[in-house]
């Protein structure tokens, strides 16, 4: 929807009175009633029509096409976890979001330090890691890090490999994400890989304050930052991974966080909980578009 | 990909008076004038310059590689609690540039100990300390000044014990009684509006003290019980809070310390159980979190949430002179 440029239609321009100021008014207004009361004869203003309806539709693609596409396109990353990985059916796919859910404590940052850990040191490509809590703690990374290898100079190149974002409010984070669409993916890949996943760890710490109550924006950042994720998901080939709180309902029971209209913002959901009395943890797989709800 | 006029920190006002004139995206606007914008758009001169003042910080946002953290972390020191046991447990103590949650049931020494972190942040580095000044904010009314002397004086006596070469018997001069009370600036806040202005005001408050290395906050829950009501405010509240409290560790390599008290969550069938007030989120919300709790009748800190340490459980007691290990007082007891 872009205003029509004066130069495109100097008659229309200049009955601005008309209410015509842009695409969308043109091609929705009636075209007799425009051209009775504008110079512009009916033939013109049809032409007109045609021509911006055919810039501005969307083309249809075929299935198979799709689907040629997202074979050639789509690569799945493991997240160092044998049994998570399962879980995820074999990992995190590119072009899609995935969502990590608990409770405080329940290994959310955990899991994304090792993710991060297994896709710069085994994969050897770049992640983008997006910190909204202060959490991410690089001492962490370097002791998963010595687990995998003694060689200190391996240990650093995949600590280089990881770009952290420390970042506390919502614009912020579309500023980020934006830049990232610009040009900053390609500064953010060292080392010859290119930045294969991006880790928002959390997007609720951002988001949660500004919904409910009287704030009427709050949906509607959210649903941008949603927009921002899957698109750079989609269009770079990224495997986008959030993490995200849960609420308690009054019988106990567990639910993810931000409510009904960022439920369908994951492809994949995953629910972590970490046991008191066996000092263990569990993920749950709780939403999925592959594979049955399991352990 | 064009970049949506929604996503800019502008008043809701504005924006519907922009989107109704067809500007929707970043785009749309470039290479305006703010007399023309404001024409076009139906806003005033200072809403277009504000518009377009927006639009200019395309400036790509800080980052630094994980190593260059790592680098960072390493510089960075923590505060110890002369619990040897505890400071151990987080690898070396209270850490700088994290938020961290002490939580327990009344009487099990919370305020205590973040008595005794706001004298040891200001041990002289030649010590093994950080060196730096304490905010204190008070919300119950919990700071009493005769016990923060008394540690104080605690701590300056065990450290001139320590005294040996003469760079440190230098720093002695300057590290009193005195110069603790007057390096410890105290906050009382009343109510959750007092409390919510004075973290607002916090990044100049930093800005014009730039050597304060710990934020007390002492006592986050009872602020905010006038709130109990409309749960769904109080919430927001903590998460802008929570926000604003990981920038202000962040940005000013401050370690900020809060409290909180405990409360009865009801898991049906007739059963409870005490957890740490302020609801699920707040679990959330800080890097670390100590559980204070009695066992019989010795006190435990356990490490129930952190980023990087494991979570172990170390007793601890306190003395006359402050938060200690256990060890210690039975040693000095036996002399």
């Amino acid at each position: 929807k872009f205003i029509i440029k004066v130069g495109t239609c100097p008659q229309i321009g200049s009955h601005s009175c008309l209410c015509v100021f842009t695409v969308e008014d043109l091609v929705s207004s009636n075209i007799e009633d425009l051209a009775r009361r504008c110079s512009v004869s009916y033939k013109a203003l049809l032409a007109i029509r045609r021509v911006l309806l055919a810039q501005h539709t969307a083309f249809p693609v075929s299935g198979a096409d799709l689907y040629e596409e997202l074979l050639s396109s789509t690569a799945i990353l493991s997240t160092g976890n044998t049994s998570l990985d399962k879980l995820l059916d074999s990992g995190l796919y590119t072009g899609e979001v995935t969502e990590l859910c608990g409770g405080p404590a329940s290994g959310k940052s955990q899991v994304c330090f090792s993710v991060a850990v297994n896709i710069s040191w085994r994969l050897k490509q770049s992640v983008v890691y997006v910190d909204t809590s202060g959490g991410m703690t690089a001492a962490r990374l370097l002791q998963m890090l010595q687990v995998e290898t003694d060689n200190t100079e391996e240990q650093m190149e995949a600590l280089q490999r990881i770009t952290v974002f420390r970042l506390f409010d919502v614009y912020a984070l579309l500023h980020c994400l934006y830049e990232l669409r610009g040009a900053s993916l390609q500064q953010a890949a060292v080392g010859g890989g290119s930045v294969k996943a991006v880790i928002v760890d959390s997007v609720s710490a951002v988001l949660s304050p500004l919904l409910g109550g009287k704030q009427s924006e709050g949906m509607s950042l959210m649903i941008q930052v949603a927009f921002a994720l899957k698109t750079m998901a989609k269009d770079f080939n990224i495997a986008v991974l959030v993490t995200n709180h849960v609420t308690r309902g009054r019988d106990g029971e567990v639910q993810p966080g931000l409510g009904v209209s960022w439920s369908h913002i994951p492809r994949t959901r995953i629910l972590l909980e970490r046991h008191e009395h066996t000092s263990t943890c569990s993920a749950t797989l709780i939403k999925s578009s592959r594979q049955v709800p399991a352990h | 990909m064009q970049r949506p006029l929604s996503t800019l920190p502008l008043s809701s006002a504005v924006k519907a008076k922009l989107v109704t004139a067809g500007f929707h995206f970043i785009s749309d606007l470039m290479n305006l004038k703010a007399p023309q914008l404001s024409r076009e758009a139906g806003v005033s001169q200072q809403e277009a310059m504000a518009v377009l003042a927006e639009l200019e910080q395309g400036v790509p946002p800080p980052s630094m590689s994980a190593l260059q953290l790592l680098q960072k972390e390493a510089e960075l020191q923590s505060i110890i609690t002369f619990c040897s046991s505890l400071d151990g447990a987080l690898g070396g103590g209270v850490p700088l540039g994290k938020t961290t949650e002490i939580y327990g049931v009344p009487g099990i020494g919370k305020t205590q100990l973040c008595l005794q972190l706001a004298v040891d942040v200001q041990v002289p580095q030649c010590f093994g300390g950080v060196g730096g000044e304490v905010i204190f904010m008070d919300t119950e009314g919990t700071f009493v000044l005769q016990r923060f002397a008394e540690l104080a004086a605690a701590a300056v006596t065990h450290c001139s014990l320590l005294a040996e070469d003469e760079e440190q018997r230098v720093a002695m001069e300057t590290f009193t009684v005195d110069t603790i009370l007057s390096n410890t600036y105290v906050v009382r806040c009343h109510d959750y509006v007092e409390l919510l202005a004075e973290l607002r005001l916090l990044p100049s408050i930093l800005a014009a003290r730039p050597k304060v290395r710990l934020l007390v906050m002492d006592g986050m829950a009872a602020p905010f019980r006038p709130l109990l009501d409309d749960l769904s405010a109080r919430t927001r509240h903590l998460g802008g809070v929570a926000l604003q409290l990981a920038a202000v560790a962040t940005g000013h390599d401050v370690a900020v310390v809060v409290t909180n008290q405990m409360t009865t969550r009801l898991l049906g069938g007739g059963r409870s159980r005490l957890v740490p007030a302020l609801g699920e989120l707040w679990g959330h919300a800080l890097n670390i979190r100590l559980h204070l709790h009695w066992e019989g009748s010795q006190r435990l800190a356990t490490i129930a949430k952190s980023p990087a340490h494991a979570n172990v459980t170390v007793q601890y007691q306190i003395s006359s002179d402050g938060f200690r290990d256990v060890d210690q007082s039975h040693a000095a007891g036996a002399k």
